[in-house]
């Protein structure tokens, strides 16, 4: 779905990531971990276009991202809030970014409906504008938002931060069960080992901007890593 | 802590990523402010000796003092909109062990050191200077001077009171509305009063001492209103409103755009900043009536350039920005399903519809005949076709982020106005008026100036735009592209 040839960004001489070449794969649960300024929001606004590549290429479902614009079409990313439009209302964003992917107001209604758990009446009808509740209460409009339209590529960067237990448990459910309705090829990074190991099938360690591990996920994997960060 | 808040400030310019850029930007300002400022010292300098020669049968100061407080009325509602005390700055302050009163007594005084409160030193100090020389006393020069300097910095402290309580606002609005009605229609003398009021200081200075205790009892009021709120739910925190979601239906005949247009509507009326802006745009519409009024004094040149006014008033102050407003979700939009190029064609026809909305409002203009309507309509197509792309192009190259709820600092504005914006004006203001001016004073068969022609060829330019509208957008969605990681990599600044 996603390959990258020989990708490198530094700022001023001072590289801060450098990947020779990754694929990740139709369907694939991607794990993204590594230490702060391992290079991990770096990659992903490197998918989105967000930065420029200083080196490198970036094919997302055979479209090369620095050329084209419609890799969008298939494309869903949660980053940060800045993702938000903080003066609608959470109903009112999620009916923008329903109409932008083709989605009516009742369409959207109807999704929403599946996700009241996850929201546990704390998100709709709630009169207020997004800009006013918690960033934890944030986080979860901005990532079910992700899914409205059925995107074949969804990016979220450090989706478990700032949530509750409750919703940490729910997310984790949420992405397994999202995984398993359709072909999704889902990018997350996360400094929770547990969270990240659960549910994703294969996992990228970043250090200082180079891939240190790349493997399929099996029962030893978290094992490895909590040795690796200790050591 | 004035010094180490100064320091601070210092050290945010420094350390600003674009300092090149900035500090670009700070001259620029520093060029307008220092105009303005200049500008106001001349006014002061001149007025009275202006009025001494022009009006002799009347004492020159009681011309002034008859108009003071029109000056002040519009000098609250200037404060109303734009000025910010700092309070906000007191957060950081609130757990080191200052005491509360110091605190509030330093963001008072500092509230004073602001571009808002020159007025009494460029413009009313000269005139009192002016006064002193022409055979007043020092006493009445002074006492004049410090009743007027009370009564400007209460405003001061006036236009806070009134941000934060909407009850004080609607009684001073009252207060306007009603001395206004009253001195148009009914012949009381409310406002003329105002006037009789520095007379009488001149004439017995002691009566100086009114303002600089009104001036006190509303730093007393201030003071005591921030003692009792200074926490994050009061003074210091934002109001929260109560959100509904709305749908705007009677926008939808606009077709696919309407989905835009609702969502830069909602921008508009949610947030402070846009919101301040847009109302102040209103003020356009009547800078006609400078002109018109005036119409025998005026060249034709001067008329053109009012027309541009009257209906180019959003795009002169909105549409300067038009990204910049979503650079608080900019990144969110550029990954969004959402072509460059449906982007700038909503952002288009979101300035159209301002230029059609304030060309419909500008209909009364009618009163002033017919030829004055029809230069107003034929500068709106001109801003329809050619003006809406001359300002996003400048909006493009403004790579100043905004933050959207909180109110402008003074002249910030003028910040997010680069170089290449400002030799924008000129194609903005000075083209329609050439385009006007030079087939009207060419094609002119003997009379002086052939209105029709001008007229024509004003419409056409901006018909051609829209025209050519295809090609003039794929143009733009190319330097839009071309501008796209280096406006996201500034939005990104908080």
């Amino acid at each position: 779905m996603i390959l990258t040839e020989n990708l490198t960004k530094s700022y001023k001489n001072n590289p801060v990531l450098s990947i020779e070449q990754l694929e990740i794969n139709r369907g694939e649960c991607f794990g993204l971990i590594g230490n702060n300024g391992a290079g991990k929001t770096t990659f992903f606004s490197l998918l989105l276009d967000l930065i420029k590549a200083t080196t490198g290429s970036i094919v997302s479902g055979g479209i090369k991202v620095s050329e084209s614009e419609d890799w969008k079409k298939f494309t869903s990313a949660f980053i940060d809030d800045s993702f938000l439009i903080g003066y609608l209302t959470p109903e009112e964003y999620f009916y923008f970014v329903g109409e932008l992917r083709g989605l009516n107001k009742s369409e959207v209604d109807a999704f929403l409906e599946s996700y009241k758990d996850f929201f546990n009446d704390e998100i709709l009808n709630q009169k207020k504008y997004l800009r006013d509740f918690s960033k934890g209460n944030q986080k979860k409009v901005g990532l079910i938002s992700t899914f409205i339209g059925d995107p074949k590529v969804v990016i979220l960067d450090e989706p478990f931060a700032n949530l509750d237990p409750t919703t940490q448990i729910r997310l984790k459910q949420l992405i397994k069960s999202e995984i398993g309705k359709r072909e999704l090829t889902l990018l997350i990074s996360s400094h929770d080992l547990n969270h990240v190991t659960e549910v994703c099938s294969r996992i990228v360690l970043l250090e200082k901007g180079k891939v240190i591990m790349d493997k399929q996920t099996t029962t030893k994997t978290l094992q490895e890593l909590e040795d690796y960060f200790s050591a | 802590m004035s010094t180490s808040l100064f320091k601070l400030s210092r050290l945010k310019f420094m350390r600003a990523p674009q300092l090149d850029a900035k500090l670009a930007i700070k001259i620029i300002m520093g060029l307008v402010i220092l105009y303005f400022g200049g500008a106001l010292l001349m006014g002061g300098i001149a007025v009275y000796p202006i009025l001494s020669d022009s009006v002799p049968e009347k004492d020159a100061i009681s011309v002034i003092n008859s108009i003071l407080i029109i000056i002040l009325i519009f000098e609250l509602i200037i404060r109303y909109f734009l000025q910010q005390l700092p309070v906000t700055e007191i957060k950081s302050f609130l757990l080191l062990s200052i005491p509360k009163k110091r605190i509030i007594h330093n963001i008072l005084f500092r509230s004073l050191i602001s571009v808002y409160n020159v007025t009494p030193f460029l413009f009313y100090l000269p005139i009192s200077v002016n006064l002193y020389l022409d055979d007043y006393t020092a006493v009445q020069a002074v006492m004049w001077w410090l009743s007027i300097t009370s009564f400007s910095l209460s405003l001061n402290f006036i236009s806070f009171l009134a941000n934060k309580n909407n009850k004080l606002l609607a009684t001073f609005v009252t207060i306007i509305v009603l001395a206004y009605t009253s001195e148009r229609y009914f012949d009381i003398e409310i406002l003329r009063r105002a006037g009789y009021f520095f007379d009488s200081v001149v004439a017995q200075p002691f009566l100086g001492i009114v303002p600089v205790l009104v001036l006190f009892i509303f730093y007393g009021i201030t003071f005591r209103f921030l003692k009792e709120n200074l926490n994050l739910e009061g003074a210091l925190g934002t109001k929260k409103e109560i959100a509904r979601t709305t749908q705007y239906d009677f926008l939808d005949v606009f077709g696919t755009s309407a989905f835009f247009l609702k969502n830069d509507l909602r921008l508009i009326i949610r947030n402070i900043r846009p919101r301040n802006i847009v109302l102040m745009s209103f003020l356009f519409l009547f800078y006609g009536l400078i002109f018109y009024t005036t119409q025998e004094a005026q060249s034709q040149e001067m008329l053109v350039f009012a027309s541009i006014f009257i209906s180019g008033g959003f795009l002169l102050t909105y549409g300067n920005y038009v990204p910049a407003w979503d650079s608080e979700y900019y990144a969110f939009l550029m990954t969004q399903n959402i072509s460059y190029k449906e982007y700038l064609d909503s952002k288009f026809r979101l300035m159209a519809f301002a230029v059609v909305v304030s060309t419909i409002l500008s209909l009364p203009y009618l009163y002033f005949g017919l030829d004055t309507y029809l230069m107003i309509l034929s500068g709106a197509i001109f801003n329809v076709g050619l003006g809406t792309w001359i300002t996003l192009y400048g909006g493009l190259l403004n790579k100043q982020p905004l933050k959207l709820n909180v109110k402008a600092k003074a002249f910030e504005n003028t910040q997010a106005f680069s170089g290449t914006q400002f030799l924008l004006v000129l194609p903005k203001m000075v083209l329609p008026v050439l385009l006007y001016t030079i087939p009207a004073r060419l094609i002119n068969y003997g009379d002086e100036i052939n209105h029709t022609a001008g007229i024509i060829s004003l419409a056409l330019s901006g018909i051609v735009g829209l025209v050519f509208k295809k090609q003039i957008l794929n143009l733009m969605v190319k330097l839009f592209a071309k501008e796209k990681h280096a406006m996201l990599a500034a939005f990104n600044q908080k």
